[in-house]
């Protein structure tokens, strides 16, 4: 008897991404051919030690013919053997099992490699659990099928072969009847899978209705207990989960009819046909009783292998479900904008212009028309506007996040495309809406993985932004810790922090998203004070909420549904009485003269 | 082992399903010692030349029977027990069921949506197979070593098992041993595959800053490292791991080594035959089994037990949120009265509603304002009991909503929260929520007052179309209006509307209030909303600030008084001019 009842289906084999899995191990080519050497060799070792009994009880035991050397040499050659066999499938399942975590490990990295090159509307898509879960446990379950179900299946295959071998070696003409078993056992399989699929797909639809029935109840459980129909969505869990119940119990019912049981019999079976060959063989010839004990050992080993890899499959089945998720992020296609042809121009000045340009997430809705403008070196530039009227899109183009759609940016005359990454993001500095801080410490936040930052650069820059204060109140100062998204900190805090972060890279091009989250009023003025610190000398493109922050903007830009609907300075916008004229007035209070408007 | 004792309950109420399938298992395990018998007795014949054709035939129709009735045994005792552990598993996602329905927001507050499927999913399944992989290892390999030793021991010689066995404690040693340091380095493994998880989950969260700084390159690195390290450390566990079945094999070699060289010993001396030494091997092999069986054993109810103890904790939590000894079965009606000294959320300093004094007459519209954060929804939230008010009270005419039965007080109350949470149903099903049999020209009614029939009918499958995740994509204010259709389909005395004509556009949502003013003549309706246009004709408004009531009145009092209401009114209409493009062109 084996592990009996773990319920094992067989699965749908897409053949494409198999092979393709595969491929992974075509790098170990080395490592995987002495791996399965090994376990061959194990095998054989395995498959080796009933012979050398048969060779104990038909050439000593039965004609009671006992030299003691020779014996000796027998019993220790089969106890080395057996100390062999083990020994050797020892390193080969360890081998398997680092093969198997080194293919794992390189899809990984390949993986997140493959997703740091993705386009931002990928993750603006992509809820951030499913991602993760793509990297680490789908990759692990894919790790289960190279670490147990391929060397179970070679294993298994190699045992088979053996036993068959043996069989043959033995006795030829019973082996070739035992061949019989062979179209026996597949046949037993293509019944099962033929019958049991229907049931397999209808148990996994069950379950998917009974989670989607649990996970809605969940979200909606407040309107559920509001308008009390909670008796009634009970009902209609318990009547699919007694329909999920149904069919597990009927998958369950074919499992003990076809499988295990099944094997069981056909063993039994077996052996009374050899049982019986020998028997009436007996009765007109000789019979070798160490070829009988042999054969009856070797056919009780047969079966094992056979119920080991129907026990593997649904782990197969698992993983290759996993591996086209896996493989559907592979081939995204939506790779982030980089560096186009090897000049390599250098950010020297800061000149930013926007020459026409129109932009689309969708293909379809314009979110940029036309825009048009040039920041001087030295120069601020103010982007107000109301929520959607595309502020954001054109920071996202200007940092290369998304790639240009019509149009084109230049910085110092050159266009954006040419500029190689690591020069982008070291002279254009981006200060974020939402000040993301990482798991780490003060220092490591600001300095993120820059190394050419050194220690004190780190501190120029808290000082220059003027967060040394606080910071160096922290217990631990410079170095203490931050726990996920910077709990720990205040709103205020986190801003200067990520505004010390970019100030440690010193850019010649300043990007700021403002923030909207409310601080108190006294940071709010510390923000604003070091925002104009940070300006001074460096062409600053600003997308503004409060017009207070950027009246000495050397231009504003109105945006409005994605085109630029008025520019000036704020004394001439305020002039012209227009939609910033309107604004300003709203965020200063309002006035009685627009409440008649 | 505990989980089995913590799991009796299941198997007392299944006593005879239990009992059965144990009993037929131990049978079962019986049977299978025939056939080896019967090989060491026709290969005992074969050797002494006393085999006759009905011997044979006789032997052979042994083992065939025994193949015939084992079958039907396995089949039978694999639905018992099996049976019995999906039955298992189906009472136990009944009751969790049975447990968040009952449980208040509170609760939903503290537990992740994820963590609770996990619990119905996984945790139910490894009790699951503990219920039956558990219970059938534990009972087989029990039995079938204590049978297939007492076979050996007694037809054939105790001496040669006790010699065959002698190799078993350090099996046992090794295993242990083994078994110790895998578990160390597997809670290592893990907690590297959990750092890992949390690293991803931090990159994707600030993939802007990383893309920004050009971080790629160091992201890079570190997660080189950490998988690195989740590999260095389950190689360590895979060093363990690859000893455990090579050791069990020596041990078994080492078995087999004994018993034939003791066994050929015994045959010399006439102690046994050749056959008895064959059986004994079969039988021997027959053991091989049992010893791996533990090792899996222990796996799968060590797992289980964990499991059903998170299951159990979560079904020990008591809501909140309950009936009161002695509440009344009356559905409340009449004046609303808020007294409510001070209300905080569990857990939480601030208060979230303060100094609340508030009488509601019957058939009025109120109007709730405020900015985010200043208690409008806690203001409905602690009327629907969603939580409890410890200091103060609630009165619907008379009756402190804490006296009667939440089923009562939810009779009384219709409510449109903030996130329109809809099913995946069809639009009518949606609307009919709250009675699944309303005749359609009802829901039709219905949607008609909530400004949506137009939207419905345009539908491909009008009422009919499906919603959710396989279903039509609906806008915010088409979900919002669905939302209000089956509000108002309770047909209730006091009408909630928590900002729910947010995304709904200022034609649709006049329509909507007149239908409401038309239709819900003498019935209470209370409105939370940012949109002061909403409410701007509300019988009485109350301005929450910091959870308390700064200013109430009527829309034209409030506006007279020039505070914080006809401020908030003013720089509104500024607002709406803006968006429209500032009243240009």
């Amino acid at each position: 008897m084996s592990m009996e009842g773990l319920e094992y289906a067989l699965p749908e084999v897409k053949r494409g991404i198999f092979v393709r899995l595969l491929r992974y191990m075509l790098p170990y080519r080395g490592k995987v051919i002495l791996s399965v050497s090994i376990l061959l060799m194990a095998t054989a070792a395995d498959v080796f030690q009933p012979i050398l009994i048969k060779i104990f009880i038909d050439g000593y035991l039965i004609p009671r013919h006992f030299p003691e050397q020779e014996l000796m040499w027998l019993g220790g050659g089969y106890m080395a053997l057996v100390v062999f066999t083990a020994g050797l499938n020892v390193v080969q399942l360890l081998l398997f099992q680092m093969l198997a975590l080194d293919i794992i490990q390189r899809l990984r990295v390949e993986l997140f490699d493959k997703v740091q090159k993705l386009a931002l509307a990928f993750f603006d898509r992509t809820p951030v659990g499913v991602l993760v879960s793509r990297i680490t446990n789908d990759t692990q379950a894919i790790l289960d099928m190279f670490m147990t179900v391929l060397s179970t299946f070679i294993q298994n295959i190699t045992v088979l072969v053996g036993i068959l071998i043996a069989m043959f070696a033995l006795d030829a003409r019973l082996a070739i009847y035992c061949m019989f078993l062979i179209p026996v056992i597949i046949g037993i399989m293509i019944l099962y899978r033929k019958v049991t699929s229907p049931i397999f797909h209808l148990s996994r639809q069950r379950l998917s209705q009974l989670n989607a029935k649990l996970n809605e109840s969940l979200q909606g459980m407040s309107i559920i207990q509001a308008m009390r129909q909670e008796p009634r969505l009970r009902k209609e869990f318990g009547e699919i989960n007694e329909a999920y119940r149904r069919v597990r119990f009927r998958n369950t019912q074919l499992n003990a009819l076809l499988l295990r049981p099944l094997m069981d019999g056909v063993y039994l079976f077996t052996l009374a046909l050899i049982l019986g060959y020998f028997g009436l063989y007996s009765f007109s010839h000789m019979v070798n009783i160490g070829v009988l004990y042999a054969f009856v050992a070797y056919l009780s080993r047969f079966f094992e292998p056979v119920n080991n890899m129907l026990q593997r499959l649904n782990f197969f089945q698992q993983a290759m479900v996993s591996a086209e998720r896996v493989f559907q992020i592979m081939d995204n296609t939506d790779a982030a904008p980089t560096q186009e042809g090897y000049a390599n121009p250098e950010i020297k000045e800061g000149r930013v212009t926007f020459e026409d340009v129109s932009f689309s997430y969708d293909g379809r809705t314009d979110v940029l028309q036309h825009i048009s403008f040039t920041a001087m070196p030295g120069q601020t530039v103010a982007i107000v506007g109301h929520t959607g009227s595309g502020k954001s899109s054109m920071i996202n183009l200007l940092m290369r996040f998304y790639p240009m759609d019509r149009g084109r940016i230049t910085i110092d005359g050159m266009d954006l495309r040419l500029f190689s990454e690591s020069e982008l993001r070291r002279k254009v500095g981006l200060v974020l809406q939402d000040p993301f801080l990482f798991v780490g410490d003060i220092t490591s936040n600001i300095r993120l993985g820059n190394d050419f930052i050194s220690s004190e650069q780190v501190v120029e820059a808290a000082q220059f932004v003027q967060a040394d204060e606080f910071v160096r109140n922290l217990p631990g100062g410079y170095h203490a810790p931050i726990g996920e998204r910077g709990a720990t900190l205040s709103t205020g805090q986190r801003q200067l922090l990520s505004f010390a972060r970019t100030m440690a890279i010193n850019p010649i091009i300043l990007v700021l998203d403002e923030a909207t989250a409310s601080v108190d009023t006294e940071t709010e003025e510390a923000i604003q004070r070091t925002l104009q610190k940070m300006r001074y000398g460096r062409t600053t493109i600003a997308i503004a909420h409060r017009l207070s922050t950027i009246q000495d903007a050397d231009l504003i830009l109105v945006l409005h549904h994605g085109e630029i609907v008025e520019q000036g300075t704020h004394q001439q916008l305020l002039a012209q009485e227009g939609l910033y004229h309107k604004m300003y007035l709203l965020q200063q209070g309002g006035s009685t003269e627009i409440n008649r408007a | 082992m505990r989980v089995f004792f913590d799991l009796m309950w299941f198997f007392q109420e299944h006593k005879k399903r239990y009992l059965g399938g144990i009993v037929l298992l131990i049978v079962v395990d019986l049977i299978a010692l025939l056939p080896p018998y019967v090989v060491g007795i026709i290969v005992n014949e074969l050797t002494h030349h006393t085999l006759t054709r009905s011997r044979l035939a006789y032997g052979l129709l042994v083992i065939l029977a025994s193949a015939l009735i084992s079958y039907a045994i396995r089949y039978l005792w694999r639905i018992l027990l099996y049976g019995g552990s999906i039955q298992l598993a189906t009472d136990l996602r009944t009751r969790l069921y049975h447990h968040f329905s009952l449980m208040s927001p509170q609760f939903y507050h503290q537990q992740r949506i994820g963590d609770l499927m996990a619990h119905s999913t996984n945790d139910v399944q490894a009790v699951q197979e503990t219920a039956g992989d558990g219970v059938l290892t534990l009972v087989d390999s029990i039995t079938t070593g204590t049978v297939v030793i007492a076979t050996m021991a007694s037809t054939i010689s105790w001496e040669l098992t006790l010699i065959s066995l002698s190799p078993m404690p350090l099996m046992a040693f090794a295993v242990s041993r083994y078994g110790r340091i895998l578990h160390k380095r597997f809670h290592l493994a893990q907690a590297a595959f959990s750092d890992i998880n949390d690293r991803i989950q931090e990159y994707i969260s600030g993939i802007r800053v990383v893309r920004a700084f050009g971080q790629e390159a160091w992201e890079r690195k570190n997660f080189v490292e950490l998988s690195r390290d989740v590999v260095d450390k389950n190689v360590a566990v895979a060093r363990i791991d690859s000893l455990f079945d090579p050791t069990i094999f020596v041990i078994v070699g080492f078995s087999y080594f004994l018993s034939i060289a003791f066994g050929a010993v015994f045959v010399i001396h006439g102690h046994l035959n050749i056959g008895q030494l064959t059986s004994f091997t079969l039988y021997l092999g027959e053991l091989i089994w049992p010893m791996l069986a533990f090792g899996f054993l222990f796996n799968i109810v060590e797992r289980g037990g964990a499991s059903y103890e998170r299951i159990q904790q979560l079904l020990h939590i008591v809501s909140e949120v309950q009936d009161r000894p002695h509440a009344l079965h009356i559905v409340p009606s009449g004046d609303i009265t808020y007294h409510i000294h001070a209300f905080r959320y569990p857990n939480s300093e601030r208060a979230a509603l303060k100094n609340i004094d508030l009488r509601i007459k019957q058939g009025q519209t109120i109007g709730i304002v405020g900015r985010t954060g200043s208690g409008k929804t806690t203001f409905m939230r602690t009327l629907l009991r969603e939580f409890d008010v410890q200091d103060g009270d609630i009165a619907i005419g008379g009756h402190s909503i804490y006296d009667v039965t939440l089923n009562s007080l939810r009779q009384s109350l219709a409510y449109a929260p903030q996130d329109d949470f809809l099913f995946s149903a069809s639009v009518a099903e949606n609307i009919a929520f709250v009675r699944p049999d309303t005749a359609m020209e009802t829901i039709e009614r219905v949607a008609h007052m909530a400004s949506m029939d137009g939207d419905i009918e345009s539908f491909p499958e009008g009422y009919q179309t499906l919603i959710g995740e396989r279903g039509a994509t609906l806008s915010g204010g088409q979900k919002q209006r669905i939302s209000i259709a089956r509000a108002l389909l309770q047909d209730a005395e006091i009408l909630l509307l928590d900002d729910t004509l947010s995304a709904v556009d200022a034609r649709t949502e006049t329509n909507i209030l007149a239908e409401l003013r038309q239709n819900r003549a003498g019935r209470t309706t209370l409105i939370a909303t940012h949109r002061l246009r909403t409410i701007e004709h509300a019988d009485w408004i109350i301005v929450l600030e910091e959870g308390a009531i700064v200013e109430q009145g009527t829309h034209d009092s409030l506006w007279a008084l020039g505070g914080r209401y006809a401020d908030m009114y003013r720089r509104q209409q500024l607002e709406s001019l803006v968006e429209q493009g500032g009243g240009r062109g």
